[in-house]
C-alpha cells in the first residue's frame, strides 16, 4: 500500500491499438477462446497441462505484439498477498489432490503443519493459473476496442434471447464494467491518497491483523462506493436524456463478420481445449 | 428513491459489478486469516447493495460477477463453479428480500439486517457446498464459519448502512444540484 501510483496500472479495461493478428481477429472467437482456454485452465491441476498452457499464453502474447511487462504488471500490487496465501497454502493445505502419477512426499509434518509435494505442486499450479488467467483477461480488452466487445458478447447471447434473456441490456452490464473498472482503480488511488494525507493508518497490522486491516480498508471502501454512485446518476441522466430505449429494434454501424482466418484459429483453440480438458486426469506430472 | 428504471438497473449492476471486480483484481477485496478459507472477504458487498438497491435481479448478477471472480482469484483454494458461483447468486435475493420485507419498520435496522442476512447466505451456502461436495468436513466448516463468519457479517453492516445512510443524504443535494445547471 505504500506505492500509490500502482492503482494506475490497472491493465484490464485498457484497449492499446495494433494490427497483430490477435487484434484482427473476431471478437465472438477471441470470446470463444478465452472461455474455452479458462475452462481448459481450471479443470487442469498437473504440471504437464499448466505448462503447455502457459506456453500458450506466453504464445499469445507475443502474436498480439505486446509488452509482457505491462500484462503482467497488473499484478505487482498483489504480490504480498500472494506471497502469503503461497506460504499458507504449503504450510497447511499438504493434502491437496493434485493429478500426479508420482508418490506423495511428505517433507514435514507436525502438528497442523502438512507440507508435502502436492502443495508444492498446489501452490506452482496456483501462481501459474493466476497469470495465464490474468494475461487473457487482459489480452481480450487490450486487443479488442470496447464496441466490438459489446457487440461480441450481445450476438453470442442474442440465442438465448428468444427464452426471454435480454441479450443487449446484459452486454451493455458488461461493457459498463470493463469502462468503469480503471475509472474506478484511479479513483481509489486519490482516495487512498487522500485519506493518508489526513493521518489513516493504513496497510497497518501485517498480514493478520484482521481487525487492522478491515479498518484500513473501511476509509478506503465508502468513499469508493459513493463516488461509484455518483458517477452512476450522471450516466443514467446522460443515457435517459439521449433516450436510451433498450435493445428492441435497435441497429449497428459495425457489424462483426468472420473471415476463413477466425474459423481456423477458432477450431484449433477449441481442439486445443477440449483436448487438454479430456485428458485432464492422465498427465503423469 | 425514484422508481426504477431499465436505465437505472443496467448502469448500477454494471457499476457494482466494476466494485466487485476492482475489489478482485487489486486482491484490496480479500482480508487474508489463517484459515482453510484463505481469506474473509468484503466483495459480496455489492452484491448485497445490488439487491437493496435494485431488486434481485441486479442483486443476481453482482453476485454472479463475484463469484466469477473469485473462481479466477488465487485467493481462494477451491475451483469448483458450483461451490463458489452458484451460491454467490443468492447474495443479493436474499438481501432484497428481508430489506423489503423490513423497511417499514425502521430502515437503520432493515439495512443491518439484510447485510447480516447476505454476508450470512454467502457464508453458509459456500462452505454448506464445500461440505455437500466433499471439500472439506464439517467441524473445519463450523469453525470457518464463526471464526470469519461473524467478523464479516459486522463489517458487511457497518459498510451498508454507511453507503446507504451517506447515498440517501448525498442523492437529494446532487440531484437538486445538477437541476440548477
Amino acid at each position: 500500500m505504500q506505492d500509490f501510483a500502482f492503482l494506475r496500472h490497472v491493465a484490464i479495461g485498457q484497449y492499446l491499438p495494433g494490427e497483430s493478428l490477435i487484434h484482427r481477429l473476431d471478437a465472438r472467437v477471441k470470446l470463444t477462446l478465452v472461455m474455452a482456454l479458462t475452462i481448459a485452465l481450471v479443470a487442469n491441476t498437473s504440471y504437464i497441462a499448466n505448462g503447455v498452457l502457459f506456453v500458450i499464453c506466453l504464445g499469445l502474447i507475443g502474436a498480439a505484439g505486446l509488452p509482457l511487462r505491462y500484462v503482467v504488471g497488473v499484478l505487482r500490487p498483489a504480490l504480498p498477498v500472494l506471497a502469503f496465501l503461497a506460504l499458507f497454502q504449503l504450510l497447511f493445505l499438504g493434502d491437496a489432490s493434485v493429478v500426479t502419477t508420482a508418490p506423495r512426499l511428505v517433507f514435514w509434518q507436525w502438528g497442523p503443519f502438512n507440507v508435502t509435494s502436492s502443495g508444492v505442486q498446489l501452490v506452482v499450479i496456483s501462481l501459474l493459473r493466476l497469470i495465464d488467467l490474468t494475461v487473457l483477461a487482459t489480452l481480450l480488452t487490450n486487443t479488442t476496442p470496447m464496441a466490438y466487445l459489446a457487440h461480441g458478447i450481445e450476438d453470442m447471447l442474442k440465442p438465448f434471447s428468444r427464452l426471454g434473456l435480454p441479450a443487449h441490456e446484459i452486454s451493455l452490464v458488461g461493457v459498463i464494467t470493463l469502462r468503469f473498472v480503471p475509472l474506478l482503480a484511479e479513483q481509489l488511488e486519490t482516495i487512498m491518497k487522500a485519506q493518508a494525507s489526513r493521518g489513516a493508518n493504513l496497510g497497518a497490522g501485517g498480514r493478520l491483523c484482521f481487525v487492522q486491516n478491515t479498518r484500513a480498508v473501511l476509509v478506503l471502501i465508502v468513499p469508493l462506493f459513493l463516488d461509484a454512485f455518483r458517477r452512476a446518476e450522471d450516466l443514467i441522466v446522460a443515457m435517459e436524456a439521449r433516450c436510451y430505449a433498450g435493445g428492441k429494434g435497435r441497429t449497428r454501424l459495425t457489424d462483426l463478420r468472420m473471415t476463413p482466418a477466425d474459423a481456423v484459429i477458432l477450431a484449433a483453440g477449441l481442439l486445443c481445449s477440449a483436448g487438454l480438458v479430456a485428458l485432464a486426469r492422465r498427465f503423469p506430472f | 428513491m425514484n422508481t426504477s428504471t431499465r436505465v437505472r438497473k443496467i448502469v448500477i449492476a454494471g457499476v457494482l459489478a466494476a466494485i466487485s471486480s476492482l475489489l478482485g483484481v487489486t486482491q484490496l477485496g480479500f482480508i487474508p486469516v489463517p484459515t482453510a478459507a484463505g481469506s474473509a472477504t468484503i466483495m459480496h458487498i455489492p452484491a448485497i447493495l445490488g439487491g437493496i438497491m435494485e431488486g434481485p435481479l441486479v442483486g443476481a448478477i453482482v453476485g454472479l460477477t463475484f463469484g466469477v471472480f473469485s473462481l479466477i482469484s488465487p485467493a481462494v483454494p477451491v475451483k469448483d463453479p458450483l461451490v463458489i458461483v452458484l451460491p454467490r447468486l443468492f447474495i443479493g435475493i436474499t438481501a432484497w428480500a428481508v430489506y423489503i420485507g423490513l423497511k417499514r419498520l425502521n430502515e437503520i435496522g432493515a439495512l443491518i439486517v439484510a447485510a447480516a442476512v447476505g454476508t450470512l447466505t454467502n457464508t453458509i451456502l459456500v462452505l454448506g457446498m464445500a461440505v455437500l461436495l466433499k471439500y472439506i468436513a464439517l467441524p473445519v466448516a463450523v469453525s470457518i464459519a464463526i471464526m470469519q463468519g461473524l467478523p464479516e457479517v459486522v463489517v458487511a453492516a457497518i459498510i451498508v448502512v454507511a453507503v446507504m445512510l451517506a447515498w440517501k443524504g448525498i442523492e437529494g443535494r446532487w440531484l437538486r444540484r445538477r437541476s440548477d445547471l
